[in-house]
């Protein structure tokens, strides 16, 4: 799709990306890196609000992924703090590990992965209910009803007894949607979720991620898509070698970004499209 | 081949043969009982973070792996009793030797096993907000294990067959049996034969029931 095609979507309100003093989450100076090369977070700041849906795009190695999976806590920071909510969330000064130091704080986070993560020895119910039982403590009954209901939002009752081998990859994608939404996130990441989808599958994915976005879920999504990137999110964030080089609007970045990187990677990828 | 079959003399043997039998399933049963149960606990201790646990284990492994279970089973029996001083019975020392080098084989089954669970899963385990010690009972234990039984059933059929090597220190089972039998009658090609039929019917089932379970696997893991 070429850049001249995107225009087409219609404007979205400006609100969003004018403010930037995000009180939701507040990232300070954070550092990290692979050894002494790889640097995948550079001295980054970066704030969101709680209706905000950021997408983030940018090169591969820019450091897009290494965000999510730090908020997720799945890989620490060595500079910088985190704060989510409001309160100190990560500290990457801490002589801890940079890790999130606040278990309640880090279960109001959710992730789905690029590569399908359900459980194969579980079911679709085992999958959802596994973690509101041996985390929040829910008994089975309230588990199952609970999972029941947001599968029938998702369109999904019918495969409640199905194994994961069964479902399509769309299906599994939106199951994994799912499991992550039974702990009631704050925040849902979004790790290129459709991009070992086929074509036909990755509409019924982001359907789901746009129902989501209508019932204001604060979201950070990894994409390649631009298209859909302009169609669901309030702010876009362009990164490269672990910097933050621009972000704004949608309208604004796709159509006049300021950054001249900005400016070659969008022709790349658009034209790629 | 001008030889006369005679299975007759064998009548008057069943009963020796069944003792033999009942040892030989002795040592097989308490064999992958000792294999099961340790050799999981070994797995335990090769993927520790820890070298000074896993460095033994592995050595133990590699042991077992690189010398011959007949020298084993002849090693247990001869130097054990004058290292340590101590007089174990002949089937203890077969089930010793035979369920030690099974621990070091299925520790490997249990650690392929472990190690087949995609890292994907321990990502996702994290982001459920799973425990560690959770994470380990309910997404990768049960995981691990499906994958590992095939290869821990095979484990045991092989420990079956092998455990015919403990004739060789004078332990009666079914194979020390047969080769007394066949000794006194002048008879090897029949007692051969039928204690060779013996084995084969017992690892049969179990060895179709392995290919069915696989069978089985490779449809409900497809991803």
């Amino acid at each position: 799709m070429k850049a001249s095609n995107l225009a087409a979507v219609p404007p979205r309100p400006l609100h969003a990306c004018e403010k930037h003093n995000g009180e939701f989450i507040q990232l300070r100076d954070v550092y990290k890196s692979y050894g002494e090369n790889l640097v995948v977070m550079d001295h980054l700041d970066l704030d969101m609000r709680a209706d905000d849906r950021l997408v983030i795009i940018g090169p591969s190695g820019s450091g897009k992924s290494s965000l999510l999976r730090v908020m997720m806590g799945l890989e620490s920071i060595q500079g910088g703090t985190i704060r989510f909510q409001g309160k100190p969330y990560i500290d990457g000064n801490a002589r801890g590990k940079g890790k999130p130091m606040d278990n309640t704080l880090q279960t109001q986070v959710g992730m789905v992965f690029q590569h399908y993560t359900l459980f194969p020895h579980l079911s679709v119910l085992g999958n959802l209910i596994l973690a509101p039982m041996k985390v929040h403590g829910l008994s089975k009954a309230q588990a199952t009803e609970k999972a029941r209901a947001l599968l029938a939002r998702l369109g999904l009752e019918s495969k409640l007894n199905v194994y994961p081998s069964q479902l399509s990859g769309g299906q599994k994608q939106r199951v994994a949607i799912a499991r992550a939404l039974m702990l009631e996130p704050k925040l849902m990441l979004f790790d290129e979720v459709t991009s070992a989808l086929d074509p036909e599958m990755v509409i019924e994915v982001q359907n789901v991620m746009l129902q989501l976005a209508e019932q204001k879920m604060a979201m950070i999504i990894v994409t390649h898509d631009m298209h859909f990137a302009r169609h669901i999110a309030t702010r876009v964030v362009f990164c490269a070698n672990g910097k933050v080089v621009e972000q704004g609007h949608p309208d604004q970045l796709f159509t006049q970004p300021r950054e001249p990187r900005t400016r070659e990677f969008l022709e790349k990828v658009l034209h790629l499209d | 081949m001008n030889y006369q079959f005679d299975f007759n003399f064998l009548s008057g043997n069943f009963g020796l043969l069944w003792d033999g039998l009942k040892v030989t399933l002795q040592l097989a049963l308490v064999s992958n009982i000792v294999g099961l149960v340790l050799g999981f606990g070994l797995c335990l201790l090769t993927l520790s973070r820890w070298f000074f646990l896993r460095w033994p284990a592995q050595l133990f492994i590699e042991f077992f792996r690189c010398t011959p279970v007949l020298l084993q089973i002849v090693w247990f029996f001869y130097c054990v009793p004058m290292l340590f001083d101590v007089f174990i019975d002949p089937i203890t020392m077969g089930v010793l030797a035979l369920g030690l080098n099974l621990t070091a084989f299925n520790a490997e089954a249990y650690r392929a096993g472990v190690q087949a669970v995609p890292h994907e899963h321990l990502d996702a385990s994290v982001a459920l907000g799973l425990r560690p010690w959770q994470s380990t009972l309910y997404v990768i234990l049960p995981q691990a294990l499906r994958s590992a039984v095939p290869v821990l059933m095979t484990n045991g059929i092989s420990i079956l067959q092998q455990s015919a090597l403990v004739a060789i220190v004078a332990v009666g089972d079914l194979m020390y049996v047969g080769k007394s039998i066949a000794t006194e009658a002048y008879r090897p090609l029949e007692t051969y034969s039928l204690i060779a039929l013996i084995y084969f019917a017992l690892s049969l089932p179990i060895a179709q029931f392995v290919q069915w379970l696989e069978r089985r696997q490779d449809t409900a893991l497809a991803r």
